[in-house]
């Protein structure tokens, strides 16, 4: 038994931060239903990497929701389900007669999730948004990078997965509540306010001592600590591309700063009393990265990395995607990433990468693969509806469940 | 003070025992309306001196910000403070805990799991408990070069970079709320608790979008140079979203989800370059179009009114977004719009803060204070209420 055994939800989410959230409570064993369509293909159609990687775990059925019948069924499954979920732009679900107020007055303990890039409401509230979008407007993408540019930000869609797991959260509690009053409830989330909230304290500084705050690469940004950054490194580069080898070397305080000394065989210029205190080390930390860029630059990554942790130092080889999938002892022991048994009708083998949570008692060690446009429609319906087989089959041939 | 309005997890009494790579999760439980003791020791709190500070006080922001909705239950040495802190645990729903925490020489969790057998224990840890780094010391930025979150950020002309703030950890965090939170489901249900580990290696792992498709399915994208994509600045994996100058300030320019689109509106526009012609009609030719697109994207935007092209974009469907520094968005108009900003209090003083990252419309999550609790006190069991 999974701890969300018996939970039901109808999800109409589509590319990365909502299929992320249904992916967390599919794993942890919720019978989450993905609703899809032939005549919504793009990014949301079950085929290719992209889809599969988020949607395992999880049964599809096809409704074509221009039609008057789809819509029927999809209410028919939102008054038997636990969360209903979407993340298009405001106000989807409400032209097809499934908005809250709909659902809640004949399924009082739903838990009706909207995830918008912008949320409900506001002057923004139908902008169209991705995750780069968000991470440019919320200030992630101007604060990561170097002083003197503001066009570098993260790279990789991050907030889509902080969404995402913002939105499990979200649903969880909403669960606990319902626990108490039996009742359900609506969720707003505004894409856009989680990632500004991931930047609180940055905030408050704004806010209470009138600072913004400047690109500063590796410096920690408020606290004089150091060093604090990558290093180049010789050794062999996984990464074709640039052929680079790094280590992030990180001292939070005096003695990581001196067992990093001792290290280094305590060269003469890091007995200046400038790198004394990390006040200093932060004050000076250019040169100290010149010194210890001068250091690495000839050693093997994955060896100081060795000599470092053991002597006390926090520091890691910079992995890239190669790495982790080969040389990583963690997620290797971990199994962190399994070939699914069951080919893809189509794609053959297709692969998950394990929930980061291990349960004592419940293991969601379960990884079922994505499931092809309607495949599940029979067995959906069956379940949730009670409908026979053979009504599903003139469904689809009428072409709504499809 | 704590709030006295219904949140979502009001009821669930809660014990604090993170650090920096957890604590963000707690903070997510509290504000949802957990009944959270965070027992701080004698030496204080290590994380009570994380910049930013408040120049006015001295107080720790950072801190602030973390440790919101929470009673502080400053320890002693004494040996009846240390019962206290057994007792709170005898009497809490959820435990959340990193390794190393300043109580484990005397807290016995084993004791505690036998006289509350419903609890539940959420144990973050940046490896795990078994395999060669088990012991690593990981903080941020090293978190994030061993986890994959590194490498794929920075430019070709930058080292590699660790996202602004405690990205990392948030992830972690975000995480470790929401183990804490299924495992009270099913203890609830079944009234057996359980230990819960969440590594943060994996946790950060797990949200690097395209880099284990990158290398999983290679042979699918024929543009790939390798299984591992390189870290070049804002341009995405597709290719097609990247930060772009314009006259004024950068914008991250993103044609999708219909290029067609686009290239409507740079018709519109005039400034299409050769877009049309046919040898991108041609098969196999989208790619070389789609590229050729955004060199043309990144001539039309240098002429562009950086906010005017941002509204015009969002009137075209198109998901372009102005890069905004911190002033800019604490001005943003739908933040105000959906008056989402809180305020939290700093030393007595109310500061303006970040709001909710959601809104429950029943039950809402709300940034509460903070209380103190002396651990030499007569009876915390019973004058906190967790004696019923």
């Amino acid at each position: 038994m999974r701890p969300l055994q018996g939970v039901r939800v109808l999800d109409f989410t589509h590319v990365l931060a909502g299929p992320f959230c249904t992916r967390v409570l599919a794993d942890m064993g919720a019978d989450v239903v993905k609703v899809n369509s032939e005549t919504r293909a793009q990014i949301n159609a079950p085929i290719g990497p992209y889809f599969t990687l988020w949607n395992r775990n999880k049964r599809t059925i096809a409704l074509d929701m221009a039609q008057d019948e789809a819509r029927k069924i999809a209410f028919d499954l939102a008054l038997r389900a636990d969360v209903v979920i979407d993340n298009f732009s405001m106000g989807v679900l409400e032209r097809w007669g499934m908005g809250y107020v709909d659902v809640s007055n004949q399924n009082k303990s739903v838990i009706y999730v909207q995830m918008s890039g912008m949320g409900s409401g506001g002057p923004w509230s139908n902008f169209v948004t991705y995750a780069p979008t968000i991470h440019a407007l919320s200030g992630l993408t101007y604060t990561t990078g170097v002083p003197g540019r503001r066009d570098i930000g993260l790279g990789y869609s991050y907030n889509d997965h902080q969404a995402g797991l913002h939105a499990a959260v979200a649903v969880l509690s909403a669960i606990e509540a319902r626990e108490h009053t039996g009742k359900g409830q609506r969720i707003d989330i505004s894409q856009f306010e989680v990632a500004v909230n991931l930047l609180g304290p940055t905030f408050l500084n704004y806010f209470a001592n009138g600072e913004g705050i400047e690109p500063c690469g590796n410096d920690q940004p408020y606290d004089e600590i150091g060093p604090h950054g990558c290093y180049r490194c010789a050794g062999p580069a996984s990464n074709d591309v640039l052929g680079e080898r790094w280590i992030a070397i990180a001292c939070l305080n005096d003695s990581q700063w001196e067992a990093l000394r001792a290290c280094m065989g305590n060269p003469e210029w890091s007995r200046d009393e400038v790198f004394a205190t990390s006040g200093g080390r932060y004050q000076n930390r250019r040169e100290l990265d010149e010194r210890l860029s001068a250091w690495t630059k000839d050693l093997d990554a994955w060896e100081l990395m060795q000599m470092l942790q053991a002597a006390g130092v926090p520091a890691g080889v910079v992995q890239d995607g190669v790495d982790l999938m080969e040389l990583d002892p963690q997620l290797i022991e971990k199994k962190f990433i399994r070939r699914i048994e069951e080919p893809h009708p189509t794609m053959g083998s297709t692969y998950a990468d394990k929930l980061p949570i291990d349960f004592e008692h419940t293991p969601c060690d379960l990884y079922e693969r994505s499931r092809t446009l309607g495949e599940d429609n029979v067995q959906i319906l069956a379940d949730w509806l009670g409908v026979d087989q053979k009504s599903v089959i003139q469904g689809e041939e009428d072409g709504y469940l499809r | 003070m704590m709030t006295e309005s219904q949140r979502a997890l009001s009821g669930t009494r809660l014990i604090d025992l993170t650090d920096a790579r957890a604590i963000y999760g707690a903070k997510l439980l509290s504000d949802l309306g957990a009944d959270t003791v965070r027992p701080i020791p004698p030496e204080g709190d290590p994380l009570a001196n994380r910049g930013p500070i408040d120049k006015q006080s001295g107080e720790s922001l950072w801190y602030a910000f973390h440790t919101t909705s929470r009673r502080l239950f400053h320890m002693s040495n004494s040996s009846k403070s240390r019962r206290q802190l057994q007792s709170l645990c005898e009497h809490a729903n959820v435990i959340v805990l990193n390794d190393g925490h300043p109580f484990e020489s005397f807290l016995d969790l084993a004791n505690v799991r036998d006289s509350n057998p419903g609890l539940v224990i959420v144990e973050c840890t940046s490896f795990g408990n078994t395999g060669p780094w088990k012991d690593y010391l990981a903080p941020d930025l090293v978190a994030g070069a061993l986890g994959g979150s590194v490498a794929i950020t920075g430019d070709e002309d930058t080292p590699p970079l660790k996202p602004f703030g405690d990205v990392n950890f948030a992830v972690s965090g975000a995480y470790v709320a929401v183990a804490a939170l299924a495992a009270l489901r099913h203890s609830r249900q079944t009234g057996k608790g359980q230990l819960v580990r969440v590594s943060v290696h994996e946790c950060i792992a797990s949200c690097l979008e395209h880099v284990f498709m990158w290398y999983l399915y290679n042979d699918v994208f024929r543009h790939a140079k390798g299984k591992a994509l390189e870290r070049r600045g804002s341009l995405h994996w597709s290719n097609l979203y990247q930060v772009m100058q314009a006259k004024n300030g950068h914008i991250m320019v993103t044609p999708t989800p219909s290029l067609d689109n686009q290239l409507v509106w740079l018709i519109e526009e005039n400034a299409f370059e050769d877009l049309l012609d046919p040898e991108y009609q041609e098969p196999n030719a989208r790619g070389r179009w789609a590229r050729r697109m955004m060199e043309v994207l990144r001539s039309w935007v240098a002429t562009k009114d950086v906010e005017s092209l941002f509204y015009e974009a969002q009137e075209h469907h198109a998901p372009f977004g102005w890069v905004h520094d911190i002033p800019q968005v604490a001005d943003n108009p739908q933040l105000a719009g959906r008056d989402w900003w809180s305020s939290l209090e700093v030393s007595g003083n109310s500061v303006k803060s970040t709001g909710s990252p959601y809104s429950h419309s029943d039950t809402p999550a709300e940034a509460g204070g903070i209380e103190h609790l002396s651990a030499e006190s007569e009876g915390i069991i019973d004058a906190i209420g967790w004696g019923n």
